[in-house]
């Protein structure tokens, strides 16, 4: 069976906030994992300081995620995603807008 | 309004005018051999008004309202206090509570004055007009608390020491919402019962009131005073104090630069994303520790659970 870093939708209805897990590829998006790496809030945050980008906070524990991916975890694309933003991992896809 | 008469003349001039001829008649009935008689009351106080200096406002210059004489309108800061204030602040480093306890204004008025300054300068760097003239206008019609600039005192060899300008009572005791009911509470005589314990029957987190004026700090330099310490004690413990202050200051800065560093931010172009480190083992060896991060499995929320408030009531 396939071990996968994903992340497992919680908050409410328009409210997002999710869990970054490890956890066997077939089980439920929500079930149990068997580690939480940490979170991911996507809604932006206005600045602390009223300068500066509005933020998203991320909490990550980058040493039992390099741990899990160094023991062949696939993280999907949201996960690879903000595994490669936290320096962890080659970016999969490039932004092709923007700057 | 109340400053005027129904003609529209100071009536502060008017009396010093009338002052002013009553005596000037008195002189001239005692040199005597006075032959030229008044044409009317008016036109003397006219002309004496004339060679009559404005005499100073009094409080009933500033109630504009003559029904109502309690409404006093109260001194606005002059320009080159205000000045001095916001140099004291941004050029100086001085704290708020510094400045405030030195030119006897309030902290919220300083800080309003610091912040005031800064918008000024900014409309001046960007080229923005400024109504200079309306500001000049409005300054003439209003009572000032000036500011008086050291003057060197070259016989001395130091600043002379000038009088604070008194603009504003800068140690009121704020009223909290806690202090707002009455209570009886029975004590025993022989109780030492203070102010600390005052607040503790009012509320249980609710500071003293020694604690809770703007400037503890004066309050701890009255009593000092009481005590009968010499000046040179009195400075010594001041900077004691201060030292002790800046010290926990500089610690609580460290700390927050420290959690700053400590937080890896990208910056995607639309948002910045911030990685804040964790640790997976604080989740404890069940992973429903008290200290673990992310949504918590097999535990209900009680969030949308009736008597559950989402505002808080009291901050």
């Amino acid at each position: 069976m396939v071990v996968k870093i994903r992340l497992a939708r919680f908050g409410r209805r328009k409210a997002p906030f999710y869990n970054i897990v490890v956890a066997q590829a077939r089980t439920a998006r929500n079930s149990k994992p068997i580690e939480v790496l940490g979170t991911y809030d996507p809604i932006p945050k206005p600045p602390t300081d009223g300068e500066g980008k509005p933020f998203k906070d991320i909490r990550l524990d980058s040493a039992r995620a390099k741990y899990w991916l160094g023991v062949g975890a696939q993280p999907s694309d949201p996960a690879w995603r903000l595994l490669s933003m936290a320096g962890l991992l080659e970016p999969k896809y490039r932004s092709t807008g923007g700057k | 309004m109340g400053a005027y008469n129904k003609q529209g003349q100071l009536i502060r001039v008017v009396q010093a005018a009338r002052e002013k001829a009553a005596d000037s008649r008195k002189k001239e009935e005692q040199g005597g051999g006075r032959q030229q008689q008044f044409a009317s009351n008016d036109n003397d106080n006219l002309d004496a008004k004339k060679d009559v200096e404005i005499p100073p406002e009094t409080a009933r210059d500033h109630a504009p309202f003559p029904m109502n004489r309690t409404f006093i309108s109260q001194p606005v800061l002059t320009s080159a206090l205000q000045h001095h204030i916001w140099r004291q602040i941004i050029h100086e480093g001085k704290s708020v509570r510094e400045v405030s306890a030195e030119v006897n204004v309030e902290m919220s008025r300083v800080a309003a004055v610091v912040r005031l300054l800064e918008i000024e300068h900014e409309w001046k760097r960007i080229g923005k007009p400024l109504a200079q003239r309306y500001h000049d206008a409005v300054q003439g019609m209003l009572p000032k608390t000036d500011w008086a600039a050291p003057e060197w005192d070259a016989e001395h060899g130091e600043f002379a020491k000038r009088e604070k300008p008194n603009h504003e009572s800068i140690n009121d005791l704020p009223v909290h919402a806690a202090t707002g009911q009455q209570i009886f509470l029975p004590t025993s005589e022989s109780r030492h019962f203070t102010r600390a314990d005052a607040a503790k029957v009012f509320d249980k987190r609710l500071l003293p009131a020694d604690d809770r004026v703007p400037h503890p700090e004066l309050t701890v330099m009255h009593k000092e005073v009481l005590e009968g310490l010499s000046e040179e004690e009195r400075r010594e413990r001041a900077e004691a104090r201060n030292a002790v202050a800046e010290r926990k200051r500089a610690a609580a800065l460290a700390l927050q630069a420290a959690k700053e560093a400590a937080i890896k931010k990208v910056d995607t172009g639309r948002w910045e994303y911030r990685f804040t480190e964790i640790k997976v083992d604080d989740a404890g060896k069940d992973g429903r520790g008290l200290g673990a991060t992310g949504w918590r499995y097999g535990a209900p929320l009680m969030d949308r659970s009736r008597g559950q408030h989402k505002i808080p009531r009291a901050v």
